[in-house]
């Protein structure tokens, strides 16, 4: 069992009459990894989980997670996962503890001390009633319930939205360590940066299929972005046009600007010949990184 | 294990359940409790003057004597309508419900079947009409002595009480078995509506129409009360039925649910 998939998908499309929401998905997730599962906005990454869970069919191909049909073993898969839905609703008018009590003896009872354990980490407060938390401590509760259980596979949709970024790396703890057990987690995201903290391995997701698979860092190396470096006095055109990954270089008043493909070694060798006030290089564009990978589907593999 | 969603059921509607409880047993008391002062030469005369089809339309022809007068106020009326508004919201809530309002989604990537989450809810659902059914049935027989309805024995409420206990579950199943195959909260309800308004017709006016006689039998309102069970005791043809019915509307309802997607 242990050479499994955590999750294999083959050709997992689903539609809703004329709209693709899911497109021939190929996934294959190791076990043991955080595998980031990264898309805009409606490319598909809640539909595919909701398969993986059975809260809804495919239209046509396969989806196996922890060797099981989700479709015939709906209890059996859902006793060894954690899920996070994407958009976290509960009842407001229970408290965090009677919702999570409930839900551990939905899965034949957890101690109670491994609720609390986990509310202090997050520092929750297990008592109040939900509808007066906020957008972040709601999250907390569903992250708790998730990973209360210690389950094999965490399923998480869009985890960190809402979370400060204390939390973000409280979180960011949680899945190295659910790692480091060997256990998985298939963290969905819009965000490259929030995957780009917690995923060895990242699959980008864009309109129903995969576009790209590789690792983040790898994926990040070769991303493009923006750079900005203010000069104490005027830059030389010629110093930077021909840097191998600079494309759009501006230079006005003084001020640079480029767009910037692979490792920035030489420009920062370039700009050192001249004084620095400050100098800024954006985080990859999802969208950016999206449509790079995405152009000429094929020419990628 | 099987039973935490049952309790849950019963601790997160406690609220409503109490609040029901308490307006159903008022009206039907405070209806009972007027009759002391209604019975007499005057309240006969005024009956005898109205149209005979006026009488059948609105089921008050046996509307003089105790059992005649609660029935067509209060157990063919007034409960009838509380009761079957409170369980089919219930059953509305128990998947529909939830659905909508985006909670049923977590719950049910849990470990329990489709089958379980939908049955476990709507005993919940149940157990919570049954309680409400139960509490009215005691104010009524406190009352009995005091408001002088003596003349129904105390077997007789029994049996009018088992008739309005099924009628409200069969309306529960109804919307839960519309809002389990379609996941729509108001289309759950509508069904249940529907079927009201329709029986109720069917029950009182439609009969007068020529040619449709009969279709009183197939009215829940003649299920409840057609067979008089204050009078003449649980009516077990009406029994049957209802129970037949919310059996078969809880199979059906719960395999569409089986079937079909989850909505967000």
């Amino acid at each position: 069992m242990g050479a499994e998939l955590a999750i294999h998908t083959q050709a997992l499309t689903k539609t809703y009459g004329d709209t693709v929401a899911v497109d021939g998905l190929d996934l294959e997730v190791p076990q043991g990894l955080v595998y980031g599962f990264l898309g805009p906005n409606g490319s598909g990454k809640s539909t595919a989980i909701r398969i993986m869970l059975d809260l809804i069919r495919p239209t046509s191909g396969t989806a196996t997670v922890l060797g099981l049909n989700p479709r015939n073993n709906p209890v059996a898969l859902r006793r060894r996962l954690g899920y996070l839905p994407g958009d976290f609703t509960v009842d407001g008018r229970q408290t965090s503890l009677e919702l999570l009590t409930y839900l551990a003896d939905l899965r034949g009872g957890i101690q109670a001390r491994r609720i609390n354990v986990l509310a202090d980490q997050l520092s929750l407060d297990l008592h109040r009633p939900i509808r007066n938390l906020s957008r972040g401590n709601r999250q907390k509760v569903g992250l708790i319930q998730a990973v209360m259980h210690e389950p094999e596979l965490l399923i998480l949709d869009e985890p960190t939205s809402g979370l400060d970024p204390l939390l973000q790396h409280e979180f960011a703890a949680m899945m190295r360590q659910v790692a480091s057990e060997g256990r998985t987690a298939f963290v969905s995201s819009h965000v490259m940066g929030e995957v780009q903290q917690i995923a060895d391995n990242v699959a980008i997701i864009r309109d129903g299929r995969i576009a790209t698979v590789g690792h983040v860092k790898e994926l990040r190396r070769q991303s493009t972005r923006t750079v900005t470096a203010q000069l104490n006095g005027p830059g030389q055109r010629e110093d930077f046009a021909d840097l191998p990954g600079v494309t759009n270089l501006r230079i006005v008043d003084g001020q640079l600007t480029c767009r910037l493909t692979g490792p920035p070694d030489q420009l920062i060798k370039a700009l050192a010949s001249y004084e620095v006030a400050s100098l800024t290089i954006d985080e990859p564009d999802l969208e950016e990184l999206l449509f790079q990978y995405y152009e000429p589907s094929d020419s990628h593999d | 294990m099987s039973s935490n969603t049952i309790t849950k059921g019963l601790r997160d509607n406690r609220r409503s359940t109490m609040v029901w409880t308490a307006a159903i047993s008022a009206v039907g008391g405070l209806y009972s409790a007027l009759w002391p002062t209604i019975d007499g030469p005057g309240f006969q005369q005024a009956i005898d003057s109205y149209p005979e089809g006026l009488l059948e339309a609105l089921n008050y022809q046996d509307i003089a004597t105790p059992a005649g007068y609660l029935t067509s106020s209060v157990y063919g009326l007034i409960a009838a309508v509380l009761m079957l508004i409170y369980a089919s919201s219930a059953g509305a809530r128990c998947i529909a419900g939830d659905e909508q309002a985006g909670t049923l989604d977590l719950i049910a990537a849990h470990p329990i079947t489709r089958t379980q989450l939908g049955l476990q809810r709507f005993g919940a659902a149940a157990l919570n009409t049954i309680l409400t059914s139960v509490f009215f049935f005691t104010v009524m027989i406190a009352l009995r002595s005091p408001a002088q309805l003596t003349e129904i024995s105390v077997t007789d409420f029994a049996a009018m009480h088992l008739h309005l206990t099924l009628f409200a579950l069969m309306f529960g199943a109804i919307a839960y078995a519309a809002g389990a195959a379609t996941g729509s909260r108001g289309l759950a309800l509508a069904a249940g509506a529907i079927v009201a308004v329709l029986g109720y017709l069917a029950n009182g006016l439609l009969p007068m129409v020529d040619g449709l006689e009969s279709v009183n039998e197939l009215s829940p309102f003649n299920w409840l009360v057609g067979g008089q069970p204050l009078h003449n005791g649980a009516q077990i043809s009406g029994l049957i039925t209802m129970t037949v019915i919310t059996g078969l509307l809880l199979a059906a309802g719960t395999w569409a649910f089986n079937q079909r997607d989850l909505t967000v």
